[in-house]
């Protein structure tokens, strides 16, 4: 019960650090980052406990759930399980780093963008927690207004041009997906008279499969666009490229996460049947995904922009897990989706840190940096090598597990006889190797070669700034050296999306969603049914 | 006593009429301005107050049987008028026509009572004509320039073609049903009779002329700039409120179905889309807003495709959402030199820097009106769709939604004048009148809980 309290504290702390800005007078800037570091660290500390008391053996736990919106059957229903803890962890923990991190980049309207990280963090927190679907789409939209102020005002030159395409590109998925949603709902209502936006409860919706298919394609689209899966990427280069700093690090190490949890959480569970059907399509675009994303960073020149499209490559191989619905697959794409966040993190933050001194992106203004900043050139070696997913690092976990996964994924497609995974999976390890290219002939031209810096001399990074990037090394080879604890605790969840998702839940006959509810329909006895778990 | 029950089951409107006699001997007297301000936040405070007493107690009394009735849902929305009316008075203080404006304003308001409780077509075309009557002499009295006039004229002149058609359409339904009771719209909305659909069709495009809907919007846009600022925010929020809840008390209980439902589906679909297109090539902030509550428009009427018996809450819950996020708008607009100026939305530029307050409250608007939840458009949205898509019209639904997406850019450019371009230069600086901030406060605190407990407002509808 305390513990269920305490994740309430941990969703609502961004809110109270907001408030406690607004009573900190403006021009006392340093207050107001004392303030905001303050909040984030414990906010990090209350999730850690959280993580710590977590049940592996539990589903939802922390439970809170009071009726909201009575009428609709909306509830305020927040809980933590194995989907969602590793990424409110993430999440918790990437916040003081980002607050840390903008201490001497954001000099303009300071209280402004440290309220809006917080709303920013809160809209992402109250996302993942969600257990309700109302709540989470409430959540999924709000956490678009924070970014966009924080895109738009805090900038770069074309700051106005990249936040707007980044918001009209959300919020065209995000419209399909509320119709999707009010549709689901209404087919739950139709089919067994139940008024509920509860996951658990849509778990049980039976549709036909076109139906599956098109509502899948409202949802995917929304999440697609988000994570982003080739073609709908194209806003994520404009907005990593003009954002500032924090910015890039929250949507780098948080937001994009939202689409591939959003397919993992909703996606694919909701419409089985859909999802087996669209695995091919699905696969062969993460592969894509993966090589494209790849290709294009290796032609970048700009720095940010090269992390950008490697952040395309590496979200690829998160799909591709998932999709794969082998367990050691689905596993994989959880750690990937948390070594993605702790490294793209990690780079943008090293990337901050040189343009505050330099004032360029320009990979070409650089050279040798190793021999005139000597720390700072360790952790970009470090978060390269993380990058490429060399052993022991978080990258290696994710992405060999993940390529375990799609090579002996077992799709029905492919049981008559068709080498297609084997392609995929071939193809998806050629976009490893593309992404070792382009990370390491990065590094050696930024880290080696000829000294060569806009601004000499270059002071080395200083002790708040080590304080950032150590920790962010330190946890990337914890979760590559020790994966086991964190995929002992996610382990009943990706069973449980496996089952879900493996589990046909075609209706053949079209539910009449006009009129009255039709005859109660027993709920569907598979062992992938959510265990009701009581707040401990 | 009967007499007594009507006294007491007109009573908001009884208040509105004393209020109007006190303020014309006022203006007899030529009394200070400020004393007419006093007079008519007294009188609609408490109007509002008996409204929504009777409301909570379900106060359900035939008052004129057959013409006028009174119930809990017909109080309710005459409480959620008039208490949309207050912030109106509270930024009228700069208008140069004071006490007539207060005489208008209160006289447009009895007609929108008289119209939520009609139920023959005379008691409704009372109210419609009493509630836009004033209107057009409201638009007028701003600035007495030739752009007001001839906006004016224009909004009269279409205002009397929704009447002519209005009262064309009643007489084909009272040839074809030989009853002027409202039920008798509810039978020709099923019937086949062509004189019967040429009478519905009739009605129903005097109510979207008078509501502003794509094709019958063209007053709108030049009456919302021309007015002067408080008008113009009693035009969009709470004639368009006044509007729609008659519209639900003619549909009734009636589900519309069959080819009927084209003319309540397109229309509105294509004021959704022409309003959020036009909107975005907008200089003017009331231009914008014009637009947006034709889009709006649009939405309200989308609400009639839903089942009779969720339409009233839809309705009831769009419009103080709705209403409240456009007089949020308006009273955080600055004072700037002259109206024009203060108009011009590149004037907003930089407001963040000068005046965080205001610029936070007209993004917090302009978020709700673009539906971005967690504000109360959203909820209202949300609300209005489901009970589309609960009747069957998914795809009706889907191209809603759709539509309303490309509302979303303007109401960003807005914010985006706000906070991230550089100040503009400004004729008058200071703070707000503290009869101003009174308003925004007002609206603010109706928003917030609109868009954190909307099921606390619903379970009340």
């Amino acid at each position: 019960m305390a513990d269920a309290v305490l994740l309430n504290v941990v969703l609502y702390l961004p809110l109270l650090g907001t408030a406690a800005l607004l009573a900190v007078p403006s021009r006392r800037e340093d207050a107001v980052r004392q303030v905001s570091l303050a909040v984030m660290l414990v906010q990090f500390a209350i999730t850690a406990w959280l993580y710590w008391r977590f049940d592996p053996a539990a589903g939802l736990q922390f439970e809170t759930r009071i009726p909201w919106i009575p009428g609709w059957g909306v509830n305020y229903q927040i809980g933590l399980d194995g989907y969602n803890l590793l990424l409110v962890l993430l999440t918790a923990f990437l916040g003081p780093l980002v607050v840390a991190g903008s201490f001497t980049a954001i000099r303009k309207d300071t209280k402004l963008f440290y309220a809006m990280v917080f709303l920013v963090q809160f809209a992402m927190l109250g996302a993942f927690v969600a257990q309700d679907l109302f709540l989470f789409y409430l959540f999924w939209e709000a956490m678009m207004i924070p970014m966009f102020f924080i895109i738009g005002i805090w900038g770069g030159e074309r700051r106005i041009y990249a936040t707007l395409k980044f918001v009209l590109y959300t919020a065209f998925g995000s419209i399909l997906m509320l119709a999707a949603v009010i549709y689901l709902v209404y087919s739950l209502y139709a089919s067994a008279g139940v008024a509920s936006f509860a996951f658990a409860d849509l778990y049980r919706v039976r549709l036909p499969l076109p139906v599956q298919t098109l509502l899948l394609a409202a949802f995917g689209l929304s999440f697609a666009i988000k994570v982003p899966i080739v073609p709908l990427h194209t806003w994520l280069p404009d907005a990593h490229v003009e954002a500032p700093t924090a910015g890039s690090v929250i949507l780098a190490g948080v937001l994009l996460k939202m689409g591939t949890y959003g397919f993992m959480k909703l996606g694919f569970p909701l419409f089985p049947d859909a999802t087996q059907l669209l695995a091919p399509v699905i696969s062969t675009l993460a592969v894509v995904s993966i090589i494209y994303g790849a290709c294009l960073a290796l032609v970048q020149t700009d720095i940010k922009k090269i992390i950008a499209y490697s952040s395309i490559s590496h979200l690829g191989f998160v799909m591709l897990g998932l999709v794969s619905l082998e367990l050691i697959g689905i596993q994989g794409a959880v750690i990937q989706m948390v070594s993605h966040g702790l490294v793209a993190a990690g780079l943008f933050l090293l990337v901050g840190m040189i343009y505050e001194r330099c004032h360029t992106r320009d990979l070409a203004a650089y050279g040798g940096l190793a021999a005139v900043m000597p720390v700072y050139s360790v952790f970009v070696a470090l978060l390269t090598l993380a990058a490429i997913g060399l052993p022991t690092t978080s990258g290696f976990t994710g992405e060999f597990l993940v390529l375990l996964g799609a090579f002996t994924a077992a799709w029905p497609q492919y049981e008559r006889g068709v080498a297609y995974p084997l392609v995929v999976s071939a193809s998806a390890v050629a976009g490893v190797v593309l992404g070792a290219l382009y990370m390491l002939s990065f590094a050696q031209r930024f880290l080696f070669g000829a000294v060569k810096a806009p601004h000499q001399p270059l002071r080395d990074i200083d002790f708040r700034e080590k304080i950032i990037l150590a920790s962010l090394v330190v946890v990337v080879f914890a979760l590559g050296i020790f994966p086991a604890e964190p995929m002992r605790k996610t382990e009943l969840a990706a069973r449980e999306f496996q089952q879900l998702v493996l589990t046909s839940r075609a209706e053949t006959r079209v539910a009449d969603v006009r009129g009255s509810p039709g005859p109660q329909r027993a709920p569907v006895a598979d062992s992938a049914s959510k265990p009701t778990i009581v707040p401990r | 006593m009967s007499w007594v029950n009507i006294l007491f089951a007109m009573a908001p409107e009884n208040i509105l009429l004393a209020g109007i006699i006190v303020l014309i001997g006022l203006e007899v007297a030529e009394a200070d301005e400020r004393s007419a301000l006093a007079v008519s936040l007294i009188v609609l405070v408490s109007a509002c107050f008996v409204a929504t007493w009777l409301a909570m107690n379900g106060y359900a009394f035939d008052a004129f049987p057959g013409h006028y009735s009174v119930d809990g849902s017909t109080s309710l929305a005459k409480a959620i008028v008039l208490a949309l009316a207050v912030p109106v008075v509270l930024i009228s203080r700069d208008e140069t026509e004071q006490r007539q404006f207060h005489i208008l304003l209160a006289a447009s308001l009895y007609g929108i009572c008289l119209l939520l409780s009609a139920d023959s077509f005379i008691t409704l075309f009372l109210g419609l004509e009493l509630m836009s009557l004033p209107v057009y002499a409201l638009v007028l009295l701003a600035f007495r320039r030739p752009e007001s006039a001839e906006a004016a004229l224009k909004y009269l002149v279409l205002g009397g073609t929704a009447t002519a058609t209005l009262l064309m359409g009643v007489s084909l339904l009272y040839g074809g049903s030989g009853s002027l009771a409202l039920v008798a719209f509810g039978d020709a909305l099923r019937s086949t009779d062509t004189m019967a659909r040429v009478a519905v069709v009739m009605i129903v495009v005097a109510f979207y002329l008078k509501a502003a809907v794509v094709p019958f919007h063209a007053w709108a846009p030049d009456a919302y700039e021309a007015a002067a600022i408080p008008v113009t925010a009693y035009m969009a929020s709470i004639i368009k409120a006044g509007v729609l809840f008659g519209a639900v008390r003619l549909f009734g209980a009636a589900n519309v179905t069959g080819p009927v439902v084209n003319l309540v589906a397109l229309l509105p679909l294509l004021s959704i889309v022409w309003g959020n297109l036009a909107a975005m090539r907008q200089h003017s902030f009331r231009r914008m807003i014009a637009y947006s509550s034709i889009a709006h428009a649009g939405y309200l009427f989308y609400a009639f495709l839903g089942d009779a018996g969720g339409r009233f809450q839809a309705v009831a819950f769009y419009a103080v959402a709705y209403g409240t996020m456009n007089l949020l708008a308006f009273v955080s607009l600055p004072a700037q030199g002259d109206d024009a100026a203060r108009d011009r939305l590149e004037n907003l530029s930089g407001l963040y820097q000068r005046n965080p307050f205001a610029a936070v409250m007209i993004a917090i608007a302009m978020l709700s009106l673009a539906g971005i939840p967690p504000f109360p458009g959203f909820v209202a949205k949300f609300l209005i769709f489901k009970n589309v898509m609960a009747a069957g019209f998914t795809l009706y639904a889907v191209l809603g939604l759709i539509a309303s997406y490309m509302g979303i850019y303007f109401y960003l450019r807005a914010i985006q004048y706000l906070f991230m371009s550089p100040e503009a230069p400004v004729t008058r600086r200071g703070s707000p009148h503290p009869l101003v901030l009174a308003a925004m406060l007002l609206c603010l605190m109706l928003v917030v809980p609109l868009g954190i407990f909307p099921g606390w407002f619903i379970a009340r509808m």
